[in-house]
């Protein structure tokens, strides 16, 4: 357990002292108040502009940074050597994916709070308007990023980076289009590609199922309920994903 | 130190001519009146996360469309299949049906736009703007001899959803007047006179006093079925004022 | 504690018969995929190997030999083929390492990395600031606790590297190359630090290409060769056989 602990600050400090999620984050800031700018020419929708574009930019700038420091956690362990240190020590293979896994959280909760708060209190100024569904959104966000990181910390101890980092990617996109995939299932065709479609539908988180954007907007009523289940399942989803990661890791040699 | 020159005399020249090429192109290519609009069905496919913010993409995209034309040549002939992409992707964003329908009167196009704001209240029934708006399209643009019927009863519509304007009664019990339905505009009225205000009160009367025959016991009997649809206080202060000047 | 045929096994201390052995290694086998094509190439070939307790050790040989695979697989970094390496101590908490090159975290200071360490240990808060503060002493790194490991110079490096080898106050002391880096004054600051440990009766083995530092420091010696030990025995019995430490080195390994 206090391996755990160490790892995980120890992560925390790595990963929030880094200098390129600086400049992602301010990026990301400007990207936020460029929907100023949007909002300017929507004859009198600056609240709605700012929001929906707002979210967008959380959505992406945060997948960004979920996806390309996950992939670097481990793997740059394994290149710098840094793992000798480490594993000469009473340490666990699990405690190091777990440890270095809610270290990242940690610095991904800080980014999101900021850019979150951020924007709530640029719809605040513009608008006049107190959306809370705005912060919502921005934390079922973090919610879905959570998966993300954990499928990309698992492709990384199996081999590259990059690799890694893209498929990172693709899982973000493919639990975006998830009803799609599950549409593929009940073509009715072929019960093979059936089969496989419902394995890739069950293996890929659904995002698409917990979006709440539409309701920062207006779209969509939203129930407390719903917002609970979305995060058991994507923590479940982690846990399954890490216990993996930790078993591939375990077979390492360094 | 030749090279140097050289090199810097190469650096200015490239960059002297990438300054050239923007400042010299002319400012505004000619607008196109077509564009390509996906059909609505290809986002509803997509992700539900991102349906939204595409349709504040494309909504930005109209108006900016409309901006260019509604001045210059006058085609806004892809206008009607922006304004259906936008709002079937974002059902609830009322201005775009608004901004939409408007646009599409300037487009020479009213029976869509008609078509939009019903479509609209039908998303969000909720909203009296669109049954308000309806009305006075009818009211404003309609050639048919019932058009104020038909308006009127928008404005009825608008005036039973909660937090509508007072005037919307008023206008209804208007129209329903006009259109010689007397009965129905006599119960309008009763409700605006109901509402309380002086100010609604005096506008409700005139109203009446409009509508109303002159002879008392015509008179009489064309408010009696406000009794049964009005509070006894406000009805008997109604009657009071329509027949004041009246011999008892 | 044992490694052996592809497990650790966290045993307690070693058979009574070898009772006296801080580190066992038995018919060590390794091989291991290299390339694309996952060629097999064996690394060690039945290295056998003993390492009294409260001995200074010198694992000798030329580059390729397998010393850091051996000393790998001893602390489970690795996993042997065949074979088995046992350590008289507890678990790997009794055990110090320091890795050849090391590279370390270099967005942490040298305090902050040392109480890392130490946490990763396990102790406390009281007993990491007592620790850490000690060790930075020992390895005259004090006034450069607060900088960032980035700015370090090698020798640093190596010296910081040493003290996380040391946090846990180890039974056990392996060193892969702990010389390399080092101006003559941290060359002699480190040998005073392993006589310390072996006045303290601290077993030590450490890996070296500098034969005059392992004359002057190790009692025993065992020397490397394509994977497998060809020579294990005292100082004192290698310079029966050879003027010098250097020319018995040469004499063995291109025999």
């Amino acid at each position: 357990m206090k391996q755990l602990v160490a790892i995980t600050i120890n992560t925390f400090k790595e990963t929030i002292r880094d200098r390129v999620l600086a400049v992602i984050v301010v990026f990301a800031l400007l990207m936020i108040a460029g929907g100023l700018w949007l909002g300017s020419i929507s004859l009198g929708e600056q609240g709605r502009m700012i929001k929906d574009f707002g979210l967008v930019a959380v959505s992406g700038f945060g997948l960004i940074v979920a996806v390309f420091v996950a992939a670097s956690l481990v793997h740059k362990e394994v290149e710098k050597r840094t793992v000798f240190v480490l594993f000469s020590k009473p340490v666990s293979r699990a405690a190091f994916i777990a440890g270095k896994f809610i270290g990242l959280c940690g610095t991904m909760a800080v980014v999101l709070a900021g850019m979150g708060l951020f924007l709530f209190a640029l719809v605040w100024i513009v608008a006049g308007e107190a959306s809370g569904m705005v912060l919502l959104a921005v934390l079922m966000i973090y919610v879905q990023l959570l998966a993300v990181v954990a499928v990309t910390i698992f492709f990384s101890t199996m081999g590259s980076a990059i690799l890694a980092a893209v498929l990172g990617i693709c899982v973000f996109v493919a639990g975006q289009l998830s009803h799609n995939v599950l549409a593929l299932t009940r073509l009715g065709r072929n019960p093979v590609t059936e089969a496989l479609s419902w394995v890739v539908y069950v293996i890929v988180p659904n995002f698409s199922a917990m979006d709440v954007k539409a309701g920062a907007v207006g779209e969509q009523t939203l129930a407390w309920g719903r917002i609970g289940l979305w995060t058991a399942y994507i923590l479940a989803y982690v846990v399954v994903v890490l216990a993996l990661a930790a078993l591939v890791f375990r077979r390492k040699e360094f | 130190m030749p090279r140097r020159v050289v090199a810097i005399v190469v650096i200015v020249a490239c960059a002297a001519g990438v300054v050239a090429y923007q400042a010299t192109r002319p400012a505004r290519a000619p607008a196109d009146p077509h564009v390509f609009v996906p059909s609505p069905k290809f986002f509803l496919d997509f992700s539900p996360s991102f349906r939204t913010s595409i349709a504040d993409v494309y909504y930005l995209s109209m108006v900016q469309y409309y901006g260019e034309h509604v001045n210059g040549d006058g085609k806004l002939d892809s206008l009607p299949a922006m304004v259906r992409l936008v709002t079937q992707l974002s059902p609830h964003f009322t201005r775009a049906y608004l901004f939409g329908a408007f646009a599409l009167m300037d487009a020479r196009q009213p029976g869509v736009s008609y078509e939009v704001l019903k479509r609209g209240f039908e998303a969000n029934p909720g909203n009296w703007r669109f049954p308000s708006y309806l009305g006075f399209f009818v009211y404003a643009f309609a050639s048919n001899k019932d058009k104020d019927r038909i308006a009127a009863d928008w404005y009825s519509k608008a005036a039973a959803i909660p937090e509508s304007p007072a005037r919307l009664q008023r206008l209804a019990a208007v129209l329903l007047g006009k259109g010689g339905e007397t009965g129905k505009a006599i119960q309008m009225w009763g409700q605006v006179y109901s509402a309380g205000d002086k100010y609604s009160r005096k506008k409700a009367v005139d109203g009446l006093d409009r509508i109303l025959p002159a002879d008392k016991a015509a008179r009489m009997k064309a408010v009696a079925p406000l009794r049964d649809t009005m509070l006894k206080a406000d009805f008997e202060a109604l009657i009071a004022e329509l027949f004041k000047g009246y011999a008892p | 504690m044992t490694v052996q045929d592809g497990e650790a096994i966290r045993s307690g201390a070693a058979t009574s018969a070898q009772s006296r052995a801080a580190v066992l290694v038995r018919d060590l086998h390794k091989t291991v995929a290299v390339g694309f094509l996952r060629r097999q190439v064996e690394i060690l070939r039945g290295v056998d190997l003993v390492v009294d307790r409260g001995e200074v050790f010198g694992l000798l040989g030329p580059n390729g030999a397998g010393k850091t695979t051996t000393v790998k697989v001893a602390l489970g970094l690795m996993r042997p083929t065949s074979g088995s390496v046992q350590l008289d101590v507890e678990g790997l908490g009794r055990v110090g390492y320091l890795p050849e090159n090391p590279y370390f975290y270099d967005y942490l200071s040298g305090r902050e990395f040392l109480g890392f360490c130490a946490r990763l240990f396990g102790l406390d808060a009281a007993a990491r600031h007592e620790r850490v503060e000690a060790l930075l002493c020992d390895v005259s790194l004090v006034d450069a606790a607060g900088t960032h490991l980035r700015k370090y110079s090698k020798g640093m490096l190596q010296r910081i590297g040493i003290a996380q080898a040391l946090i846990n106050d180890p039974e056990l002391v392996l060193l892969d190359e702990p010389m390399t880096g080092l101006d003559p004054v941290g060359r002699v600051e480190v040998k005073r630090i392993i006589e310390r440990l072996h006045e303290r009766g601290k077993t030590v083995m450490f890996n070296s290409h500098i034969l005059s530092d392992v004359h002057e420091l190790c009692s025993r010696i065992a020397i490397m060769r394509s994977g497998r030990v060809i020579w294990q025995g005292t100082i004192d019995e290698a310079l029966d056989e050879a003027p010098s430490l250097e020319d018995f080195f040469m004499k063995v390994v291109t025999s």
